[in-house]
């Protein structure tokens, strides 16, 4: 297994994780109104959506033709 | 007028409420204000990613440039990602130091805390690292190595001032400025620390995944 593997798979678990735990977060701050919960709502969303794309580039979906 | 009404006339027991409502009053204040810095953080950054998409999508005719007759490469996916799970990690682990500030849980706050702020450095870590092998010319070499160093470096400079402020927000919190009910400086610096988070997430998109 290459180092480049390797990295693909601790990234992908970890990001696994991330996910969860952000959307955890999330649902938390879901029925806070004040200005600060709801910047910490955006950008918790914002951060699983990061994830998502972790995860997109481990399974090479993204970039477009492969990555380095 | 709240705080007039408040402050009249009353013993030691009005102090308290007369402080919350003075404290409440000011944190709203504050956190507008801390927000408006972020927006105008936006602001910068945005002006540097619209810079790139504009030269990227108009002066090159294709991605990654050719320099010196060959293409350059693309810059290291795995590595990026590993590097992202790290900061993303951070920003959860922040969250959830907030959380157990909130909840009095101090042995749980400074785990987390420090969480964070070791995650932060092993994220900047990561970048020195990525800088040292990144194969597309210097900072000054063409467009791509120049708009890839210049907003990865300043998201590196906000990582590393962002963990600065961690650091002296752990420092207050042992000082005892922050109670349980108040604490504003570490609101500031979980949104501060997300937000660092979200423009990783536009970069990361950008250069490794575009």
């Amino acid at each position: 297994m290459d180092l480049a593997t390797i990295e693909k798979v601790v990234a992908f678990i970890g990001a696994l994780i991330v996910f969860a735990f952000a959307l955890v977060g999330l649902k938390g701050e879901w029925h806070k109104n004040g200005l600060d919960d709801n910047v910490t709502k955006v950008l918790l969303g914002l951060m699983a959506f990061g994830c998502v794309l972790v995860v997109l580039a481990c399974f090479g979906v993204l970039p477009k033709g492969g990555g380095a | 007028m709240a705080v007039s009404v408040a402050s009249h006339g009353h013993a030691h027991d009005d102090h308290g409420g007369h402080d919350d409502i003075i404290y409440q009053e000011t944190r709203d204040m504050r956190l507008m204000g801390f927000v408006l810095f972020l927006v105008s953080d936006v602001v910068l950054f945005s002006s540097y990613i619209f810079a790139y998409i504009y030269l990227r999508n108009s002066i090159q005719p294709t991605w990654p440039p050719i320099v010196n007759g060959h293409q350059l490469p693309r810059l290291d996916t795995a590595f990026a990602a590993f590097n992202s799970v790290v900061l993303f990690g951070s920003g959860v682990t922040m969250h959830y130091a907030l959380e157990n500030w909130k909840h009095a849980n101090k042995r749980g706050f400074n785990l987390f805390m420090w969480l964070t702020i070791f995650l932060g450095l092993g994220f900047l870590g990561g970048q020195g690292y990525e800088y040292a092998h990144a194969q597309i010319g210097g900072w000054n070499g063409n467009i791509f190595g120049a708009s890839f160093f210049t907003l990865t470096g300043m998201h590196g400079i906000h990582v590393f001032l962002g963990v600065c402020f961690l650091f002296a927000l752990w420092i207050q919190t042992r000082l005892g400025v922050y109670t349980q009910d108040k604490f504003f400086g570490l609101t500031a610096g979980t949104l501060y620390w997300h937000f660092v988070d979200v423009i990783w997430v536009v970069l990361f998109f950008l250069f490794y995944l575009w």
